[in-house]
């Protein structure tokens, strides 16, 4: 293997944390010791040289190595295995679409939502099932973790820096979360709805806000449900923002059975929500914003959507409970959802 | 910054609640204590007026930033 | 003892000077880059007026990016080499 090119620290056994601590280099959580050796084996897993270009932040100009990544991932607990899900997540955040630059640094507090898909999900022991939201599993919480410390590392975005997020959520310190492929049959999985080739893993990154649950358990009518559900992104899009973008949804067992029995597939979640998803200019005087409309604006429409495609669907969480989560963008368009191979490229 | 590149000295306008991150982001971009003209936070609510007087401190501190003294 | 490496990017962008400044601006071009956000038309047609009026500037070119949150097209940046100086904002 080439040889390692970071700088190279002695320290204390015992004063490793704050080490890291002063240099803000963590968190706030205690770190894993980016040894040598174990940045080595990061990188031998995943068959990635050190000075391979991960991806490029094009606003800094900032080439991230696989080096720089795997020091970032074993600082936030990665084991080995780990390391080409991380790699495809810097990736896909990199990608010109996806606008890391402006998504980390708003003051809009966006996080970064992986939701992974493929094999890989089960080499890593990843828990689709209870809180599944909520980092669930080792796997989870460090792959998210781990591009937290890259944004914060490698990127400069720290609170009150470059992070110019007014208030943030939770799930800026990690928001890792696996897909329920099997459980979710006979829908497809986000990956393969993606483009992602059967028997490759994918990882979808995607610029979002806080997730809002939602609750419908008095139906068996799938357009019930999904009235539910658009009756949340209608808000959200008073309450927060109205522009258009991707959004995600996230359904339980629970209520899947509803749109499985009933033989609705995702593309019909999304045709229902595209259509239903609309508010107008006007709506905006109920919830405080009188300021911004005015007798020429007053009948614009707005959709949550720009098309069906744009809501990504998602399967997972505990077999009780008939909650759905939504999760809008951080602002409309601005931000992409990516998706990026494990180990692979598959749009090459 | 991009037009100091280009061979066009430039002044950056931001209100106070956002010195921190340009500071941090001319750092990056390898030019150490670049300035900009700070002007009161908000704007996205302020009067017209308010605009006015934000506009008028924006260019006096932009004079000195953009401007060689004479003599 | 325990080697560690650093997991910082610690390599700056190559420095670069800034190019040299005029002493007057009057009978200028000036262009202003605006990033769009709410109230910054005013706020730069009031800078715009202010630089014909007080600064004797001749013509004041008025652009927006069609990305508040990314950094200018290549087209503007290209525009902006033609002009005496330039302002760009409002981070707010």
């Amino acid at each position: 293997m080439q040889p390692l090119r970071s700088r190279s620290i002695e320290v204390d056994d015992d004063g490793v944390q704050e080490l890291f601590r002063q240099r803000g280099w963590t968190d706030g959580l205690p770190v894993v010791a980016p040894t040598p050796e174990r940045v080595e084996a990061m990188l031998a897993w995943a068959g990635a040289a050190p000075d391979h270009v991960v991806g490029v932040e094009t606003v800094k100009e900032r080439a991230l190595t696989a080096e720089k990544v795997a020091v970032n991932a074993v600082l936030a607990g990665c084991l080995p295995p780990d390391f080409p899900v991380v790699i495809a997540a810097v990736e896909a955040v990199c990608r010109p679409e996806f606008l890391v630059h402006g998504a980390t640094a708003s003051t809009g507090g966006c996080a970064v939502l992986l939701v992974v898909n493929g094999p890989v999900r089960q080499q890593l022991g990843m828990s689709s099932a209870h809180s599944v939201l909520a980092g669930p599993d080792r796997a989870s919480v460090c792959i998210g973790r781990a591009v937290r410390l890259v944004l914060r590392n490698l990127l400069e975005v720290r609170p009150g820096e470059l992070d110019r997020s007014t208030l943030g959520h939770p799930g800026k310190l990690s928001w890792c979360v696996a897909e329920d492929e099997e459980g979710g049959l006979p829908w497809l999985p986000l990956g393969t709805e993606r483009g992602v080739p059967d028997g490759i893993s994918s990882v979808t990154a995607f610029a979002a806000s806080g997730p809002r649950q939602v609750m419908n358990e008095w139906t068996t009518d799938p357009a019930e449900v999904l009235t539910t559900v658009v009756a949340e992104i209608k808000a959200t899009m008073l309450h927060y923002s109205i522009w258009a973008g991707n959004y995600a949804v996230m359904f339980p067992p629970q209520l899947r059975t509803v749109f499985h029995d009933a033989g609705w597939s995702k593309a019909d979640v999304r045709q229902y929500v595209y259509d239903h998803a609309v508010v107008h200019r006007s709506d905006w005087e109920r919830v405080g914003k009188r300021a911004v409309v005015s007798d020429r604006n007053r009948h614009v429409e707005y959709r949550a959507l720009p098309a069906p495609e744009h809501l990504l669907v998602i399967s997972g969480g505990g077999e009780a409970g008939g909650f759905a989560a939504v999760i809008p963008p951080w602002l409309g368009p601005k931000s992409a959802a990516v998706t990026a191979g494990v180990g692979v490229c598959f749009e090459c | 910054m991009s037009g100091e590149r280009v061979g066009t000295p430039a002044v950056g306008i931001m209100t106070s609640a956002f010195v921190d991150g340009a500071e941090l982001m001319a750092t990056a971009l390898g030019v150490r204590g670049y300035a900009f003209a700070v002007i009161s936070h908000p704007i996205s609510s302020a009067s017209d007026a308010e605009l006015e007087t934000k506009a008028r401190d924006a260019l006096e501190q932009a004079r000195h930033l953009l401007l060689i003294a004479p003599g | 003892m325990v080697t560690v490496l650093d997991p910082s990017f610690g390599e700056d962008a190559d420095a670069f000077d800034l190019p040299d400044r005029p002493v007057s601006l009057v009978g200028a071009t000036v262009g202003i880059i605006s990033n769009g956000k709410a109230n910054t038309r005013p706020f730069f047609a009031h800078l715009a007026r202010l630089l014909r009026e007080e600064w004797g500037v001749a013509e004041v070119v008025l652009r927006t990016k069609s990305n508040y949150s990314a950094p200018a097209e290549r087209s503007l940046i290209d525009e902006a080499a033609h002009w005496a100086v330039m302002f760009a904002g409002v981070g707010d």
